[in-house]
């Protein structure tokens, strides 16, 4: 069905797109070190000069003209940077992060040679070049104050010969550590040791010592500059990685030994070429990890379905024949193996629950960026505290989650936090704080957007639902201070920007509870005037798998997810009275509204009068009570979407399989509630509108 | 009916030089019919059935085939015939719209025939008034007596699948 062509192309903007992130992600902590004056990470350059670099050698091998023109001239200001010929400042940063959004736009192109674009992206290159060179400052060369062999310095990239004279200039010592390495696993090692060295010290470069080793093992000689103490040095690589020692100073400054010394062929004969490409480092790490498509794991867990299945079937067997004694030690062993293997599937389907699972950094290195252009075009102070980024949850709804969360942090910066002058005048610290943590809570990721802002008005908000004719003046006057903070969902009222600019919340705020709802999720807010706002969105950690209530009606079973239910009372058809012809309970001195499901989907009337349940589900501000004929119990589903042939009906999420083939239907809460509430019509008018 | 729409499903058979279709014969409530067979992926013993409430009548509900869930739909009852249907089917196709796998209920399979192109009386030249879901009618030799002939009602899976409203 699909063009091969089609599917290179996807690859490549798959990868393309990680790079970008990954170029928007290393771009934000530059950008941090930057502001708050610490030194320049020079492997976070680097990485960044890779991360370019290989988006350059893609984009021209696809026809990604532009993409590769423009990578191509950040790679000459990032190659600067790196070899210190340039340096970091406001305006290499803006330049740099505006490459984020310019890549991608132009990777989005339907014609990635579309010429329409050349004249921005010409503009933008000449930007990219006008930013000035700073010479190196000249005083000496440092190297000149150590006794470093002329082959060594004979090997030396530019980049490292760069990184060692600037580690020289910044003070730190340098050290010759002396190690042998298995062969097959070289890389991986020095890998490790790059790690380990990290907080230390850093590896300038390595070479195979021209003595030493055997069949198995190299020995390197890696230089290392440092600003530890030796001894400390020492007591962190001696014995585990070799010997360690200092390289001696100078005590005068000798006349420099020839550069062209030629570099003894044992040095490279002995082994395999020391890594001197960082690109190459790059394809390395990234070997470790594979892209798949979703769809892959959605069909690898319907075989693990299957294989239940089977499982089950050839126990029935087993079953069958376990009263005839003739091969009784045969069929226990059978049934042992059986057990076996069924504890194997479960730990296969959990593992392929977990290749779906991606931490939600990924989601908030996007808001990161948001968070800076807001705060830039608003121009505000703006503190982004992010907590939990290692939080996992399944790769659908990390895509699902992006937009929603993108709207709260945009609310949060343009009408949450105040501008400086305002905060200062109010004793605030003029830096507003941003807070984005995500835990997890049982089988729920929870997720809270917090802002130290103005707060929300909820008086105003009333006043503006009843001015628009949402809500009747007696209605508002009796609703509590969050009723009235929860009428910021409402469409209508948070669409108009005036509003939400004196309120201080909520341009969009219905739609964003739209699409956590859609997921299974749920939203609320917390607000106080002068103090702050704090949304909380929580969500299923998966889509595919939930957790769900499952329940009889009609003498068919169904699922109802238990995100949407918040308790199970015995059905009294004695206390059912009829307000507007609709029926309700009282429950707890509250009156509540009840649906009864057999009715709604047209069964048969039950027979059961009594023994029947109400499931009080909630949704937002709102609860209904459907009426169940059973309770089974809880289990954990997987929702399967239903056929396309079927989309035209409503109530229902998807299905599930309940074994031995049964197939139980998954009721859709939030329709059910619209449906109920807003009439059919409204979701008609929801659904035309989404 | 389109013209292209018909050369579409009935894709003549690669081995045809007359440009003959493989056809699978099916019965359902009364009345043979013809579903090309290069659509039907596969034929099974019914799998417990789930109604869906709400659903037209012509769908019957959803079933599970290896985990994944199918809509099985009630074929005399969706071309608009009355049949009193007594006996609980016997089958189920597989077939594929081009979108989805639908499954289609149906009493027994009989048997696939190889039809030419002048067996088939294509809809557009009849006139008369037949399902959207109908390519045309055929001729066959008749299932249950050695001298009759059946007529097979031709079915469009493409508009099976992607028709349904």
């Amino acid at each position: 069905m699909s063009d091969p062509r089609d599917n290179v192309q996807q690859e490549f903007l798959a990868e393309a797109q990680e790079l970008v992130e990954a170029l928007s992600r290393d771009l934000l902590l530059l950008d941090e070190a930057h502001h708050r004056n610490e030194r320049i990470d020079p492997a976070l350059v680097n990485e960044i000069f890779r991360s370019v670099h290989t988006l350059k050698g893609i984009a021209g091998m696809f026809g990604y003209k532009h993409v590769g023109a423009v990578a191509h001239a950040l790679e000459d200001l990032l190659d600067d940077l790196r070899l210190g010929r340039a340096s970091v400042g406001q305006r290499l940063l803006d330049v740099l992060f505006d490459s984020v959004e310019r890549f991608q736009r132009l990777l989005a192109l339907e014609d990635p040679q579309s010429p329409e674009e050349e004249p921005g992206v010409q503009a933008y290159i000449a930007d990219i070049r006008s930013i000035g060179m700073e010479p190196e400052p000249e005083e000496g060369d440092p190297l000149d104050k150590y006794t470093i062999e002329p082959a060594v310095l004979a090997v030396l990239t530019e980049y490292e010969e760069h990184r060692l004279r600037a580690c020289i200039r910044e003070g730190l010592r340098l050290y010759r550590l002396r190690a042998a390495f298995d062969l097959t696993a070289i890389d991986d090692s020095i890998d490790a040791l790059r790690d380990v060295a990290r907080d230390d010290a850093e590896i300038i470069t390595y070479l195979p010592s021209m003595e030493g080793g055997n069949e198995d093992t190299i020995e390197l000689v890696v230089l290392l500059a440092s600003r530890v103490a030796e001894a400390e040095l020492k007591e962190h690589f001696e014995g585990r990685y070799g010997t360690i020692e200092a390289i001696a100073e100078r005590t005068h400054l000798p006349t420099l030994p020839p550069r062209l010394t030629s570099i003894p062929s044992a040095a490279i004969s002995s082994g395999p070429q020391p890594e001197e490409d960082p690109s190459q480092a790059s394809l390395r790490s990234v070997a470790n990890s594979v892209r798949v498509d979703i769809r892959k794991l959605d069909h690898l867990m319907n075989v693990v379905g299957e294989l239940a299945l089977v499982r089950s079937a050839i126990g029935r067997i087993v079953d069958r024949f376990k009263s005839e004694s003739a091969h009784r030690q045969s069929l226990m062993d059978l049934d042992r193996i059986g057990r076996g293997f069924e504890r194997q599937l479960s730990e296969l389907r959990t593992g392929i629950l977990d290749v779906r699972m991606v931490p939600l950094g990924q989601v908030f290195n996007k808001l990161a960026r948001i968070v800076r252009q807001a705060a830039r075009e608003r121009d505000k102070q703006v503190r982004l505290v992010v907590t939990g980024a290692n939080t996992e949850v399944d790769k659908l709804i990390v895509e699902e989650l992006t937009d929603p969360l993108m709207h709260l942090i945009r609310n949060a910066i343009v009408h949450g936090i105040e501008p400086a002058d305002t905060r200062t005048r109010v004793a605030k610290p003029a830096e507003g704080t941003l807070a984005l943590n995500a835990y997890h809570k049982g089988s729920n990721v929870v997720i809270e957007v917090e802002d130290d802002g103005g707060g929300m008005n909820a008086h105003q908000l009333r006043e503006a639902a009843v001015s628009r004719g949402l809500l009747s003046a007696d209605a508002g006057h009796e609703l509590t201070r969050q009723e009235m903070l929860n009428l910021v969902f409402l469409p209508g009222l948070s669409t108009s920007s005036e509003i939400t600019d004196m309120s201080g919340r909520g341009v969009g705020m219905d739609v964003v509870k739209t699409n956590i709802l859609r997921m299974g999720g749920m939203i609320s807010i917390a607000s106080e005037q002068g103090i702050g706002t704090k949304i909380t969105v929580t969500l299923p950690i998966t889509l595919a798998i939930i957790r769900a209530l499952i329940v009889t009606i009609g003498s068919r079973t169904f699922a109802l997810p238990i995100t949407a239910v918040r308790e199970a009372i015995p059905y009294v058809p004695e206390e059912v009275r009829s307000i507007q012809g609709r029926e309700v309970i009282t429950l707890r001195g509250e009156t509540l509204a009840i649906c009864d499901l057999a009715r709604l989907f047209g069964f048969r009337r039950s027979k059961r009068g009594e023994g029947r349940f109400v499931v009080v589900g909630s949704m937002g501000n709102r609860e209904l009570g459907f009426v169940v004929d059973e309770l089974l119990g809880q289990e954990d589903v997987i929702i399967k979407a239903l056929g396309k042939s079927l989309s035209s009906v409503r109530g229902f999420a998807g299905a599930t399989d309940l074994g031995d083939q049964k197939v139980a239907l998954v009721l859709d809460a939030p329709t059910l509630f619209t449906e109920y509430f807003d009439g059919p019509d409204a979701l008609r008018a929801l659904e035309t509108h989404l | 009916m389109s013209p292209t729409l018909q050369k579409a499903t009935l894709a003549p058979d690669p081995d045809s030089e007359t440009g003959a279709v493989a056809v699978l014969a099916v019965l359902a409530g009364n009345e043979v019919y013809g579903f090309p067979l290069s659509a039907v992926r596969e034929i099974l013993a019914p799998p417990p059935l789930t109604e869906v409430p709400r659903a037209p009548e012509h769908f019957l509900g959803v079933i599970s085939v290896r985990g994944q869930i199918i809509t099985l739909i009630d074929l005399p009852k969706m071309l608009n015939l009355e049949v009193e249907q007594t006996e609980p089917y016997g089958r189920v196709l597989l077939v594929d719209n081009g979108e989805e796998l639908i499954g289609v209920a149906v009493d027994s399979v009989i048997q696939v025939y190889r039809m030419e192109p002048v067996q088939i009386e294509y809809a557009s030249s009849m006139g008369a008034e037949l399902s959207e879901y109908v390519v045309g009618v055929g001729r066959v030799p008749s299932h249950s007596s050695t001298d009759a002939e059946d007529m097979l009602i031709l079915i469009d899976p493409v508009s099976l699948l992607g028709g349904m409203k």
